[in-house]
């Protein structure tokens, strides 16, 4: 068995891939640092599900997937920003009925895809994406969005971080938490976003939550923790990239969905991170 | 009872005779392009649906409805596709009265063959036909001449397509072309092209499921490098991949030839259909070989 299958750096759809699995990665992982402080994780699974309805939308009226994937997911995040109160088990409620509604919509437009436009494969891509056949043009506009919300997150960090860790510590050295939070939420919806591009909406949180969550496991301070899990998320997502690519020699001219490498890359970097902490 | 048979051909003539003629069986093509040869066969006496129709999606995303079950119900004589493409309909038809003719058995492919467009292979419509006559002339004796008359002019009437593929076949043969599924590849296998794209990547866009990018990155080669004459591709399919292979192939300034994959509605019947797009194909093919 050979380590590289021949053409894998001059393929046009692979290079493709690695663009948008490190845009999806870095952003993710960064940003999901915040989701696991903040506790978040079952509202960022909720913006994920919103989003799917972009990604329906977006075949329906011939948009750009991100754009699609995009406006549902801000329309989600307001949505939480509205319901949201302030105690946990309010915040999972509001997202799970966001999620319910979502999925719903989701449910409603790829039925539209596929009777109106005849787009067979919506479902599978919109659910869990398909890394090898994204359209032109996808891989530069997901490495912008990236750079752009890695330097929004950069820029609120300060702030954020202390209201994550302690809110009442945070607005009583007068940070406006509620704008603070919403702020956040868009980030959040940006970095959702790009991983639906990569791994379809419903995989999306395995980006954000897990490479975090290993991080904050072995790093000492949450920068560190935010750099960590940037590079785990970009090794699992290029790491299932290339395995994906080698499953070609596998089972003849067929490769297994990228999707399941990324997350079970995932899964493997969590467990391995989980056991490191307790040795 | 040769009178008969004359007096079919003239209601058919004329037209106005179809509203004379009481039809007295009702049969059902799960595609439309079945449903046209059926209503060939049939003439006056046979009232024939159809349930997938709608050239604007995809066949093989059908949803079953209460009003399709209702109407498999009420039919004499059905005729399927087979090979997975409209196994929902299996299921709805067991227990009904209705003669089931399947293009798969009637062509005696076995279940392994890996591309169910069978209507456009130019073997298939004449076996569907006869069998077709046969099953109308079991349920209804009286037309059983008629029927099988109609057998021999529908076998007719297909010959300006044949001659039109064998006249591409004999100026174009071994000619290099991309495709984006295998709707159209029985016809194009017939006119002799040579079909370059991997039989994986063609069923991945058919199915819905991961191209290989390997697959992807040997159809952009094809492409951009313009190994290939004519990109063809269904027209009532919209996916990313085939959407931007076929930029690519414009880009490229390659010809882009786009197939229906059910009968579309401006189509006359379904061996004009096959005629136009063959036609179409010949004309790109002398354009493009310049």
């Amino acid at each position: 068995m050979t380590l590289l299958q021949p053409g894998f750096f001059s393929s046009l759809p692979v290079q493709n891939a690695l663009l948008i699995g490190a845009g999806a990665a870095l952003l993710s992982g960064a940003a999901g640092v915040f989701t696991v402080l903040r506790g978040q994780s079952f509202a960022g699974h909720a913006l994920a599900d919103v989003s799917a309805a972009g990604g329906a939308m977006a075949y329906l009226l011939g948009i750009s997937p991100l754009l699609g994937f995009f406006s549902l997911s801000v329309l989600g995040a307001l949505a939480l920003e509205a319901l949201g109160t302030r105690r946990a088990a309010g915040r999972d409620l509001a997202a799970g009925i966001v999620l319910g509604a979502g999925m719903g919509i989701t449910a409603l437009l790829l039925y539209l895809d596929v009777t109106v436009k005849g787009s067979a494969g919506a479902a599978v891509t919109v659910m869990f994406g398909s890394l090898f056949a994204t359209p032109p043009g996808l891989g530069r506009a997901v490495a912008l969005g990236a750079l752009a919300g890695l330097l929004g997150l950069g820029f609120i960090y300060r702030p954020l971080l202390l209201a994550s860790l302690d809110g009442e510590l945070a607005k009583a050295d007068g940070v406006n938490t509620r704008l603070l939070g919403a702020v956040y939420l868009l980030l959040l919806a940006l970095a959702v976003t790009l991983s639906a591009m990569a791994v379809g909406a419903i995989l999306s949180t395995a980006l954000l939550i897990g490479p975090a969550a290993a991080a904050l496991r072995l790093a000492r301070s949450p920068v560190a923790a935010m750099g960590l899990a940037a590079l785990l998320g970009l090794g699992c997502a290029w790491g299932g990239v290339w395995l994906a690519y080698q499953s070609y020699g596998w089972t003849p001219g067929h490769v297994w969905p990228v999707s399941f490498f990324i997350t079970a890359l995932v899964l493997v970097v969590y467990a391995a991170a989980s056991l490191a902490r307790r040795a | 009872m040769r009178w008969e048979i004359v007096a079919g051909v003239a209601a058919l003539v004329l037209g106005g005779g179809v509203a004379q003629a009481q039809p007295v069986l009702h049969a059902v093509g799960i595609e439309n392009e079945y449903a046209d040869v059926m209503s060939q066969i049939g003439g006056p006496y046979v009232q024939v649906s159809a349930i997938m129709a709608d050239p604007n999606t995809d066949p093989h995303e059908f949803e079953v409805s209460p009003k399709v079950a209702g109407e498999l119900a009420g039919a004499d004589v059905v005729v399927e596709n087979g090979l997975g493409y409209d196994s929902w309909a299996d299921k709805l038809l067991s227990g009904t009265r209705a003669t089931v003719i399947s293009a798969q058995q009637v062509r005696n492919l076995p279940d392994s063959t890996p591309n169910p467009h069978l209507w456009y292979d130019p073997a298939t419509m004449p076996a569907v036909a006869k069998a077709v006559a046969g099953a109308f002339a079991a349920k209804d004796p009286a037309h059983a001449a008629y029927y099988q008359a109609q057998v021999g002019v529908f076998d007719a009437s297909l010959k300006p397509w044949l001659d039109e593929l064998a006249q591409v076949k004999a100026h174009y043969a071994g000619t290099p072309v991309a495709v984006s599924e295998p709707v159209a590849d029985y016809m194009l296998q017939a006119a002799g092209m040579k079909i370059l794209t991997p039989f994986t990547l063609e069923a991945a866009a058919m199915n819905g499921t991961d191209p290989a990018p390997q697959d992807v990155s040997f159809q952009q080669d094809l492409i951009v490098n313009r190994k290939i004459v004519v990109y063809v591709f269904n027209q009532q399919v919209r996916d990313t991949l085939s959407d931007s292979f076929r930029a690519l192939a414009q880009q490229s300034n390659l010809r882009v030839l786009g197939v229906f994959e059910t009968m579309p509605k401006g189509a006359k019947s379904y061996q004009n259909w096959m005629l136009n797009e063959t036609k179409t194909l010949g004309e790109y093919l002398a354009a493009g070989g310049q």
